[in-house]
């Protein structure tokens, strides 16, 4: 019980962005030597508020208060001098710098000669020994694990002079239990030298396990700040959603009459371990997990991106996926999760349509530019790509027209399969509802569909069936029939529910 | 965001200003010809045009190649040193060998095409930069022809005298000739323009030369065979080099191991002038041509005007990097 004075007082946030009121009236007391966990759905606002407690963002009205003295942030500069360290989920090192380079990037210590590269080695030693943590300070980040590289990122954020609160965005998505384990211990040292740790995560159940105090936002509002101790997992999701949660959805039983046109057995890659996984023709089957969780691997995987160790099996026969034009033979089309990465930019529309059609439409190897111009126009027309022309140049459009030209791409090979991984990201919420309703579609006409997501409204609005993934295991399929919501599928990704 | 993709066509004073923007290099020609038609009474003479034609040929033919590797996202700095080899070993070939023009011109070629294939396979398979795979054939290519010619021009007064002795009349109508009052040499100029402007433009091969270059990961996650692409285009380039060797010595009457020194960078010079983006993607053969022309107009005009050697090289160099950064200009203009 701490009764202290608090290091960090807000009062009454409020930030409002164009049509949307991310925070209302949000107050909030942190006390050092405390971890304090922010959760919330995706959107409620717990981003925001983090944004503007680092300085990245200012409030619209409120007050923030720090060791009891009225502070405003123009910048995370002056927040870091003030003494708050932000560790983002993509981090922030210099691969090819060493672990010692890093955290004290910026602020190595002058000698008469230039650097004195001794003491910065000597002091990332000692602080790796007073928090028992075991890496090699001369080592270049890159030959780091991801885990141990948030290490050094949260020691680069606690080495800073002066830090009272650290910051710490999704810090164990990415990381095995045993990693976690480790992480936390770290966490419970920085606190035990009585600085304060907020940290935002989906994972409800290590949440609870670390932190002493828990702050639930909900659609902008804080609906609670309570002991860690008085809350069930169940209070949580209740608290985040509104609606209590039923734990009594089954895993999905396979009717064994269905024949799966892609089958995956032992799937294993990087974070995924051994994966077991049909989708049916006709059916889009969601793959529902946080960043990190392996999601993105499988669909890589699957598209012969990645190597893998298991099988798979398209109509039945086993295939080996090694290259994307193996994944494109078998009739599985793919939307990676950045769509940049799968256009090309400085060519038009309908060369951007037909790039994966290439022999389709020539003749002899010569161009049939009127074919191209067919197929690219009969996607713009199915799709309602909003483009001038089909020679426009696909800069010009916008993200979903973008998205909806690389879904004209694969629809134009008619795949027996579709991996789509985070198809609406980074797009309105207009051209959010047309690229469902372009999924559904393709659904119907009896190809399958791999769709991965985030968010769960949307994986309860287009799943047939949903796969909830975590830690690189699918811990339970799901049928999505009416009486699933979305704290059922928070609360399964949050671990609540043990599998 | 609200996408507002629409078709705006207006004619304004504004949009001619925009003509200009996107004629880039094609402006810097044309001032440059202006510019030395005042300044030299004999510049606009058709003897000298053809001057100009015959000279910027070999140019003309190895840039185009450069095109396409430029295109695909890379580089090829081996190209002066496999006009070279080539050329060394056909003329040997037909002076030394006695072998018939045909049979010679076949091995130039043959073994200028197998160096870009080298080139191609160690950059795809051996996955090290374009830049450094080429800039190693560039030295070793050269030190190759050295070693075969001795140092020596071929044919030399030695084999001229003695031997079988000189080069096959054709090979020097090649360089030399006329069809029509037109230089040979710039009508196979104008012939691999013109193919290599439909293998860009036409065809799928060109197409995914685009997509290569434009974004690689893009290309590949559609299906392209990427590395074939780039096997294909170095060994073209290769293919190209040979031929324009052939050119060279038939218009310089002898080969020798340094010929086409620096031909390289020129032909980057060529592409980049004429707006191909070094990076990839983007470009084609119509800039190419514009640049070779700029780069010959320029060292022709500078000549009639006496301007001595060793200026032409500063003037040319700042020529160069004058229109690069007007073009880069302009494009940063029209994309906003």
């Amino acid at each position: 019980m701490v009764t202290r004075n608090p290091v960090l007082v807000l009062k009454d946030i409020c930030k409002e962005f164009p049509g949307v009121k991310a925070l209302n009236n949000v107050s909030l007391e942190l006390y050092p030597g405390e971890v304090h966990a922010l959760l919330g759905e995706n959107g409620a606002g717990k981003s925001t508020l983090m944004k503007i407690i680092s300085g990245i963002i200012e409030p619209d009205s409120g007050e923030m208060y720090l060791d009891g003295r009225k502070v405003q942030f123009k910048s995370p500069k002056e927040a870091m001098e003030a003494g708050i360290a932000l560790v983002h989920q993509e981090l922030s090192l210099v691969p090819s710098l060493s672990v010692g380079e890093n955290i004290f990037l910026g602020r190595w210590p002058q000698g008469r000669w230039g650097v004195n590269w001794s003491y910065v080695y000597r002091e990332a030693r000692e602080l790796m020994r007073k928090f028992d943590i075991d890496v090699d300070p001369r080592v270049p980040v890159r030959n780091l694990g991801v885990a141990e590289q948030q290490i050094v990122e949260i020691l680069k954020a606690v080495s800073q002079p002066h830090v009272k609160i650290l910051l710490l965005d999704e810090p164990t998505s990415a990381l095995t239990e045993h990693e976690v384990e480790r992480l936390f211990k770290l966490l419970n040292d920085i606190k035990a030298e009585g600085k304060a740790i907020v940290f935002i995560s989906h994972k409800i159940d290590e949440a609870l396990k670390i932190s002493d105090r828990v702050t639930i936002i909900k659609d902008g509002e804080k609906v609670i700040t309570e002991e860690k101790g008085n809350l069930t997992e169940k209070d949580v999701i209740y608290y985040m959603t509104g609606r209590a949660f039923e734990s009594n959805v089954s895993s999905h039983n396979v009717d064994p009459g269905r024949k799966a046109v892609l089958s995956v057995r032992g799937l294993s890659a990087g974070i995924l371990k051994g994966v077991d996984l049909d989708v049916y023709a006709g059916e889009i089957l969601v793959i529902f997990g946080i960043l990190g969780s392996g999601r993105s691997t499988l669909a890589r995987v699957l598209f012969g991106l990645q190597e893998y160790r298991g099988e798979v099996f398209v109509e039945g026969e086993r295939v080996e996926i090694r290259s994307p034009l193996d994944a494109i033979r078998c009739g599985i089309g793919y939307l990676p999760e950045d769509r940049r990465k799968a256009l090309v930019f400085q060519l038009s529309v309908g060369a951007n349509i037909t790039l994966a059609s290439l022999r389709e439409i020539s003749r002899k190897g010569l161009l049939m530019f009127d074919k191209e111009k067919e197929l690219a126009e009969r996607f713009i027309d199915e799709l309602r790509i909003r483009t001038s022309n089909s020679r426009k140049r696909v800069t010009h459009l916008s993200g979903g027209n973008q998205q909806k030209v690389l879904f004209a791409r694969w629809l134009a090979k008619s795949p027996k399969i579709l991996i789509l991984d985070e198809p609406t990201r980074g797009i309105d919420v207009g051209a959010k509802f047309e690229i469902r309703e372009i999924v559904k579609n393709i659904a119907k006409e009896g190809k399958a569909v791999l769709y991965i997501t985030s968010e769960a409204l949307e994986a309860l609005e287009v799943g047939d069936r949903i796969a909830i993934m975590r830690g690189g295991k699918i811990t339970k399929i799901l049928p999505n029939d009416r009486r699933l919501s979305k704290s059922d599928l928070l609360a399964e990704v949050g671990g609540v529910v043990k599998v | 965001m609200i996408d507002r993709v629409e078709e705006k066509v207006k004619i304004t004073p504004k949009n001619i200003g925009t003509l200009v923007l996107k004629g880039g290099s094609f402006f810097g020609l044309i001032s440059l010809v202006v510019a030395f038609s005042i300044l030299s009474p004999f510049f606009l003479t058709l003897n000298n045009w053809l001057n100009i034609l015959r000279q910027v040929a070999v140019l003309l033919i190895v840039a185009c190649a450069q095109t396409m590797v430029i295109v695909s996202a890379g580089i090829d700095l081996s190209v002066g040193s496999t006009l070279a080899l080539g050329g060394c070993l056909a003329a040997v070939a037909m002076s030394y060998w006695g072998w018939p023009f045909l049979l010679g011109a076949l091995l130039g070629v043959t073994v200028s095409t197998l160096v870009g294939f080298a080139n191609s396979v160690i950059i795809a398979k051996g996955r090290i930069p374009d830049f450094i795979s080429t800039l190693g054939m560039l030295g070793a290519v050269r030190g190759i022809a050295l070693l075969i010619t001795g140092g020596l021009p071929v044919p030399s007064h030695f084999t001229a005298t003695t031997l079988k002795g000189y080069l096959p009349r054709v090979l020097i109508w090649l360089g030399s000739g006329d069809i029509g009052g037109v230089p040979v040499p710039a009508v196979i100029a104008g012939v691999m323009v013109m193919i290599t402007w439909f293998i860009l433009s036409r065809t799928a091969f060109g197409r995914s030369i685009y997509a290569v270059g434009g974004n690689r990961e893009a290309a590949r996650e559609s299906g392209i065979n990427v590395d074939g692409v780039k096997i294909l285009v170095y060994t073209l380039s290769g293919l190209y080099a040979g031929i324009a060797g052939l050119v060279l010595v038939g218009r310089m009457n002898s080969a020798n191991a340094l010929m086409a020194e620096g031909l390289e960078l020129q032909t980057i010079a060529a592409v980049v002038i004429g707006g191909t983006n070094l990076f990839g993607g983007e470009g084609g053969i119509l800039g190419t041509l514009i640049g070779g022309l700029l780069i010959g107009v320029l060292g022709n005009g500078l000549n009639l005007l006496d301007v001595e050697p060793f200026w032409q090289r500063v003037v040319n160099g700042f020529i160069i990097i004058a229109v690069v950064v007007f073009d880069q200009w302009r494009r940063r203009k029209i994309s906003t």
